[in-house]
């Protein structure tokens, strides 16, 4: 019987802290549903707590006997999900307002989806990072279709459901395999036992390859990638956008612990190689399809196929460089994303209707605040200085190049600039277009433009002077690689 | 601004003076366009006087970078923000200072929407091209690079012609093309220096070192030539070098005409300069092998440009395609890399961004009164506008190499240089030379000279004040440079020697 000392108490504050939130968020709304309009307030502020929790308690390393590490990494990669969260909150609350359908669930599911993600990333134990992933999808089943008069949020709400328990029973036979063929459920043992080994045995390799394809199905991988666009189009704008990040930095980090873990690079020349197809698939497929795309949200979607593609290759390259850069990578996509799908849920008329990118035009001068956070995340998801996306695709391409991945960097650069084709069209519509006859009736919010607005600013700031983020990355990845 | 800052940060407060300026714009209101109209012109001019500090200042008899200012930027990859001018540099800076006052007032009198918007972005261009000039760092030149792609998508995109949409894009993906590839060369050669020297480091001085240890040697795939040719497209498709050169036609006519003297003026020498500055000093046993290939394709260019422009029916497009003609002398003399050679392309650099430049201008000015730019629509302007025959006459015989103006000097030391070592390729570029002056001189007999065929015509206003203020200082340099060249070819010349002698 394990007994949780003060440390292990103590260790997932945060954690406990969104989760006593999100109940009594159930409450408010169970017994003073006319304070609703104060959920988003209460949401955010758990969040802040959660975040002042994570950054001023010290971080013991490993407790819960082991199953979790608590360390730098852990507090880089939750600070950022909060972050993420806080965000997508503080857009939520104006958003589902206007749909209609606010409620304390779905600021309760969010806290929710947000600690699984969170237990998930810090997790060095096959359990527990199943537990974070299933603790992180539910809520997201059901976040989905949360606009439940909208046919398309339910088809999003149920495509994401029957494809993410697909995942689901994947990651879990794989776990259970990689148990069967180490006797651990520990990832630094199972990962010391392949790096002596030297190479992967069969049941290990059929394990690994299961969990990877699981967590690809997260990541909107290709050949997991189908039900991307989808489900994109049919949530809710807030939680498109946390479904775009939470999740795929939440299984980007369990993939950089395993491929570290047991050395990968070194030891599995077939991972490289598997990897990398998988990489240069999604970029090459995310970019070329996301041309053709007439709805933003799905144009995001095949966008942010690509961006894993280009995330994974830092994977692959892992080690001290890699790492960093997967985390760079993390934050500026994140940063990026929210303040896109912030400039799309203020750029909208109707949620059962497509988000068209020709409805924009001219937006540019109607709109200016949220056109010009537009742009600014567009410019810097197609990775052009001095935005924070040069940045990180500076940091992936430089780790591939000095591990020896000249071709990688290459087949990458390619694909930003096919990418760069579509950004830049979104961006000609906005500024180049005149205003329809018929002027669409955006409502304003000052919430969701302070999203986009903040968002932006960062991207650019950050873009600028990103000394603070990488050193964060590099400190936090040094627990990892020793 | 005290003066001690602008002593010790000089080169600074010259790149990054205009994007402060921008974003002060930002909190002036859209409506008051006269305002915005004033502090942009005043920040244009305040930015020239301070940049003339950097002529005076400078020691010609220092072929190193000189004003360096050097700062850790990103330390954990060993970049830095590291600026400095040499005598190659020095006139490409000062040449996109002057013309940014010339645009400022060129675009004073456009009655067209967003003034606020096209002011910042002209502002922000301006750091970007300074910026490309001045940088040490490759990280840092390669931000600046890429800087320059946004505000120029949107001159082009939002104030341009009827085709802008698509000569806007175009002009994006072309640029972006040629850049993405440069960015993984960056990565190699900072990966290599590493290797080399054990140090992290984008510095250009740094690369100096390293970088011609490459191999060239083993094939077409020789780390030193891929790394070469990454550059040299990015260059290539900038200058535009024969036959990537597509791009060019589109951007200029459907730019604005202050649009296209900052394109034609300074943004198509950043493709030269890099070449000069990256490929040649960083790369010598890959240019030995590969400036041939450069050679024949600027001869190409040269003659391609220069029948092109002949048959153009559009004024605008005519002197876009002479850009390509006359750039392929800048490219020639470049890959003669005789010291000769080599000034005479780095003053042809600038001599082709005053003519250039200033004949966009008054094309621009003719556009204003007649709205066409069609040749055969114009006939006899001598008669009505004489003064502004006059302008235009000697800008366009600058730009075909009169002696006594400007394009002689440059294109004479680049024949002269280059003769030695290549006749076959003079002989040909000469010829160029003849049909330049065909396509030029047939150009202004049809606009300026005959009878006036098109009645409207008669009423055409003479050039006023403002724009004579506008082409002034173009046309005096033309014929300033065309007289004592020697105040321009001095300061580069230690440079030069310095730079050939890697």
């Amino acid at each position: 019987m394990l007994t949780p000392t003060h440390a292990d108490i103590v260790s997932i504050a945060p954690e406990l802290i969104l989760t006593i939130a999100a109940g009594l968020l159930l409450l408010v709304e169970a017994f003073l549903p006319r304070f609703r309009r104060l959920l988003s307030g209460l949401t955010m502020l758990a969040i802040t707590a959660a975040v002042w929790a994570r950054l001023s308690f010290e971080l013991p390393g490993e407790v819960w006997a082991g199953m979790l590490r608590i360390d730098q990494l852990a507090a880089f990669v939750d600070t950022y999900i909060l972050i993420a969260a806080f965000l997508v909150v503080w857009m939520a609350g104006p958003f589902m307002r206007r749909s209609d359908s606010e409620c304390g669930e779905f600021y309760a599911l969010i806290l929710f989806a947000t600690v699984g993600s969170m237990v998930m990333a810090c997790s060095v134990n096959l359990l527990p990072i199943f537990l974070g992933l299933e603790l992180l999808s539910i809520p997201l089943y059901v976040l989905n279709a949360f606009l439940r008069r909208h046919e398309v949020s339910v088809e999003a709400g149920l495509k994401y459901f029957v494809v993410g328990a697909f995942a689901s029973a994947f990651v879990a036979y794989g776990m259970a395999l990689l148990y069967g063929a180490s006797a651990s459920t520990n990832l630094v043992e199972i990962g010391r036992q392949a790096t002596e080994l030297g190479f992967l045995n069969p049941l290990t390799a059929v394990g690994l390859a299961m969990v990877v394809g699981g967590l690809a199905f997260k990541l909107a991988l290709v050949p997991c990638h189908a039900w991307a666009p989808d489900v994109y189009q049919g949530s809710p704008t807030p939680v498109t956008a946390f479904l775009s990040v939470v999740p795929k930095g939440a299984a980007l980090i369990v993939l950089l612990r395993i491929v570290e873990g047991m050395h990968l690079l070194q030891i599995s020349p077939r991972w490289v190689l598997a990897a990398s197809i998988v990489a240069v698939a999604s970029q090459t497929l995310g970019n070329v399809v996301a041309i053709v795309q007439r709805d933003i949200k799905r144009m995001l979607a095949y966008s942010g196929i690509a961006h894993m593609g280009y995330a994974l290759v830092a994977v692959i390259v892992s080690g001290f460089d890699g790492g960093t850069a997967v985390l760079v990578y993390l934050a500026a996509y994140t940063l990026m994303n929210m303040s896109a799908f912030a400039c799309i849920a203020q750029l909208s008329e109707r949620e059962d209707r497509p988000h068209l990118i020709s409805d924009l035009s001219g937006q540019g001068y109607n709109r200016p605040v949220a056109a010009l956070a537009l742009t600014i995340s567009l410019f810097a998801l197609a990775g052009i200085p001095p935005f924070i996306g040069f940045t990180a695709k500076f940091a992936v391409f430089r780790a591939a190049v000095n591990e020896g991945f000249v071709w990688l960097a290459v087949i990458g650069v390619v694909n930003s600039l096919i990418s760069v084709f579509y950004y830049v069209r979104v961006i000609y519509v906005l500024y180049m277009r005149p205003l329809p006859e018929r002027k669409p009736d955006y409502g304003f919010s000052l919430s969701i433009c302070a999203v986009a607005s903040v968002a932006a600013l960062a991207t650019l700031l950050l873009g600028i002077f990103p000394t603070a983020v990488l050193a964060a990355a590099q400190s936090a990845i040094l627990g990892l690689v020793r | 601004m005290g003066g001690d800052v602008l002593n010790d940060h000089l080169l600074s407060v010259v790149t990054l003076g205009p994007t402060v300026f921008a974003v002060l714009l930002l909190f002036i209101p859209m409506r008051w366009k006269q305002v915005h109209r004033v502090v942009t012109l005043f920040t244009s001019i305040v930015m020239f006087a301070i940049s003339t500090r950097l002529w005076t200042g400078f020691d010609p008899n220092l072929p190193g970078f000189q004003f360096e200012e050097k700062f850790a930027w990103i330390p954990m990859f060993g970049i830095t923000y590291h600026v400095g001018v040499d005598g190659i540099s020095l006139l490409l800076v000062l040449l996109t200072t002057l013309l940014l006052p010339v645009v400022v007032l060129a675009a004073w009198s456009l009655d067209i929407e967003h003034i606020k918007s096209l002011h910042i972005t002209f502002l922000l261009l301006t750091t970007g091209m300074i910026g490309t000039f001045v940088a040490l760092d490759l990280f840092l030149f390669y931000v600046f690079w890429e800087i320059t792609l946004i505000p120029m998508y949107f001159i082009i995109g939002v104030w341009g012609g009827p085709r802008r949409i698509y000569a806007a894009v175009k002009f994006f993906i072309f640029t972006m093309a040629g850049s993405v590839l440069m960015l993984v060369a960056i990565l190699y050669l900072a990966w290599f220096h590493h290797q080399q020297s054990g140090v992290w480091s984008y510095s250009y001085l740094d690369f100096l070192r390293t970088a011609p240890l490459l191999p060239t040697t083993g094939g077409m795939f020789a780390p030193g030539l891929l790394v070469f040719a990454s550059f040299a497209l990015a260059f290539a498709i900038k200058v535009p070098i024969f036959p990537l050169h597509t791009w060019l036609p589109d951007a200029h006519v459907e730019a604005p005409s202050t649009g296209s003297v900052i394109l034609a003026a300074v943004l198509l020498k950043m493709g030269t300069y890099g070449l000069l500055r990256f490929n040649r000093a960083l790369l010598p046993d890959a240019w030995e092998k590969l400036a041939p290939v450069l050679m024949v394709l600027a001869v190409i260019g040269i003659i391609y440009g220069a029948l092109v422009a002949m048959v153009q029916p559009d004024l605008k497009k005519l002197v876009a395609y002479s850009s390509v003609s006359h750039l392929g002398f800048v490219v020639l003399g470049l890959a003669a890399g005789t010291q000769a050679s080599t000034q005479g392309a780095i003053l042809q650099m600038v001599n082709h961004g005053l003519t250039t430049g200033a004949l966009f201008l008054l094309v621009g000015m003719l556009y204003e009164r007649t709205h066409t730019r069609l040749i055969d629509r114009y006939g006899g302007l001598a008669g009505v506008m004489p003064i502004f025959t006059g302008i235009f006459l000697i800008t366009t015989l600058g730009s075909i190499g009169l002696p006594g103006l400007n394009g002689f000097i440059g294109e004479f030391l680049i024949l002269a240089g280059s003769w030695a070592e290549h006749p076959v390729a003079v002989v040909f570029a000469g010829l160029g030379i003849v049909l330049g002056a065909v396509y030029m001189l047939w150009m202004v007999q049809r606009v300026f000279w005959g009878p006036v065929h098109i009645t409207a015509n008669h009423g055409l206003p003479e050039i006023n004040l403002r724009e004579i203020f506008v082409v002034a200082p173009l046309v005096v340099l033309v014929i300033w440079i065309g007289v004592h060249p020697n105040t321009f070819l001095e300061p580069m010349e230690a440079s030069v020697r310095l730079l050939l002698a890697r």
